[in-house]
């Protein structure tokens, strides 16, 4: 009982620096923000005025608009792609007992701990060897090596907690194997499929270090926000970088929005 | 009942088709191309080991050095922040839990590039946001870490930080708050309520986001140039100025076989003795 003052002080400091690390890490994200709102050409904070004629520059740009188009087609392929891949791939994972499957769970963790920039330029040499030019297209298979062990990773959690003999019932009840997947696996994993849909997305979305060797003479958004933060500055260049972080945003809320929406229908 | 003996490699296939034609063959044909002479674009010429002679050689050690180097610190500070505050959310209970680790996980998800720009505006001489606002409100100037070493560790840092915070926070969802409150009546000290309990529980999922966060710092690669200017030549810098200025591919391919081989020796002892199956499953 004496050691509860001190303990309770401890705690504070604790939380106080919990406050201070998420301060932290919003503040160059609150930069970027502060930073989009002013018209000059060097950036001189706080600005004399502040304005969003940014912003209506940013929308009336046809290339800002080429970039959210290349960005989008290969976000929409990787997330298609990775999430049918990674559903088979997490029944593989953490539901069927199967020899080699120790193996195959490694095998899936190995690109997850690889230095991004490293399997892009490996990615790169290969096309290269391949005979293929790079374009968007050869990004979003990049893109895929690298996301579709994460959305397995995701989909698998799903199944540990799963009760196996829902399975077992309905197969002694005579279901056939689709039906089974289709009554009972499926929405079993629904949730993992649409949370793993959503970090396809958002990973294929906001990725740098795979898109720079990979996309040829395409160029994402990403790659663009960070060629123009070398040279060429504006704030034009803050403000597609609000832009898209917004639009990433919407596109998750979208999803979640429909999928609840489709849940309170089927319920 | 064992189900999918056969299902199981069938569900498996796609995955590694994937896994086979974009990781293990690039990494393949980059070995390949390691072993090829100078200067070569083909696929012809006699092979031979001067990639590797000349790495060593002509000073990229230094390179390699410096990466591994930024990759220790970064994982050490990473650790460091992620420990205190993962006990903090790990004592933080429901709605107020959920919303900070949302809070925490959210900037993930924004692009590197615009999180590190944001990083430089804020850090930028002259007109920054904290040189301007210092200038402004206080009438101080002050001069700025940008382009520094200093600027492109505390940008490892500020990328890989959540990637050491929540395998941390999964090691100790693993520790009972009960255990600890007993220690504590029981008498133990701060000290020992560390060393003999939250270390032992706590330690595989730090371990775990430590191994993360050493390997990605190690390729990093925008946090240099975007952070640390001129001041630092990483190792994936070298490798890239290999590809692209000098026009040496074979050197190139050497050099990033080396990176990718540290990789493996850190990585390969990890995965061979962890159970994925006892570490997603709780």
């Amino acid at each position: 009982m004496i050691e509860a003052p001190r303990q309770s002080a401890w705690r504070r400091l604790q939380d106080a620096w919990l406050g201070t690390v998420l301060v932290l890490l919003y503040l160059p994200i609150v930069s970027v923000l502060l930073a989009s709102l002013s018209n000059t050409r060097y950036m001189q904070f706080p600005h004399r005025v502040w304005t969003t004629s940014a912003y209506s520059d940013a929308l009336a740009d046809y290339t800002t608009a080429g970039l959210h188009l290349t960005s989008f087609k290969i976000a929409l392929v990787v997330t298609l792609a990775s999430v049918v891949i990674a559903t088979a791939g997490a029944l593989a994972f953490a539901r069927y007992e199967w020899r080699g499957r120790r193996w195959y769970q490694r095998l899936l963790l190995l690109p997850i701990f690889f230095p991004q920039p490293v399997l892009g330029l490996a990615l790169l040499l290969a096309l290269n060897a391949a005979g293929l030019t790079p374009d968007w297209r050869t990004s979003a298979f990049t893109h895929l090596v690298w996301i579709t062990p994460i959305v397995t990773l995701v989909i698998s959690i799903r199944l540990y907690g799963y009760d196996v003999q829902q399975e077992e019932a309905a197969y002694d009840l005579g279901a056939s194997r689709m039906q089974v997947f289709r009554e009972i696996t499926l929405p079993v994993l629904a949730p993992g499929i649409v949370s793993g849909a959503m970090f396809a997305f958002l990973l294929s979305w906001s990725n740098l270090p795979l898109s720079i060797y990979t996309t040829g003479a395409d160029t994402t958004l990403p790659e663009w926000l960070f060629s123009r933060t070398a040279t060429n500055y504006s704030p034009l260049v803050p403000a597609v970088a609000v832009i898209a972080t917004a639009l990433s945003a919407l596109a998750v809320l979208l999803v979640w929005l429909a999928w609840s929406g489709l849940r309170r229908l089927l319920r | 009942m064992k189900i999918g003996r056969r299902a199981g490699p069938l569900a498996a296939a796609p995955a590694m088709l994937l896994l086979a034609t974009g990781f293990l063959v690039p990494v393949l044909i980059v070995f390949a191309f390691s072993l090829l002479p100078p200067r070569t674009f083909g696929w012809t010429g006699e092979l031979t080991l001067s990639n590797y002679s000349t790495a060593f050689t002509d000073g990229y050690w230094r390179n390699l050095a410096w990466s591994c180097m930024l990759a220790a610190l970064t994982t050490v500070l990473c650790l460091l922040l992620a420990w205190p505050a993962a006990k903090a959310l790990h004592r933080l209970a429901g709605h107020r839990a959920t919303a900070v680790t949302l809070a925490i996980a959210l900037p993930i998800f924004i692009s590197e590039s615009v999180r590190l720009f944001g990083m430089a505006l804020f850090l930028m001489p002259g007109g920054g946001i904290l040189a301007g606002t210092l200038d402004a409100v206080f009438g101080i100037s002050v001069g700025t870490i940008l382009n520094t070493r200093i600027a492109a560790l505390l940008g490892l840092v500020y990328i890989h930080f959540p990637f050491v915070l929540f395998p941390t926070l999964l090691g100790f969802s693993l520790l009972p708050n009960d255990q600890v409150e007993a220690a504590r009546d029981l008498g133990a000290s701060g000290w020992q309520v560390f060393r003999e309990i939250e270390l032992p529980l706590a330690a595989p999922g730090a371990l775990t986001g430590a191994l993360f966060c050493f390997v990605l710092s190690l390729g990093a690669y925008a946090e240099m140039s975007i952070l640390g200017g001129q001041a630092v030549t990483v190792i994936t810098r070298a490798i890239e100025q290999r590809f692209n200025y000098a026009q040496d591919w074979p050197l190139g391919a050497g050099l990033t076989m080396l990176v990718i081989a540290l990789t493996a020796i850190v990585v390969f002892p990890f995965l061979r003795r962890v159970d994925i199956d006892r570490l997603i499953h709780r």
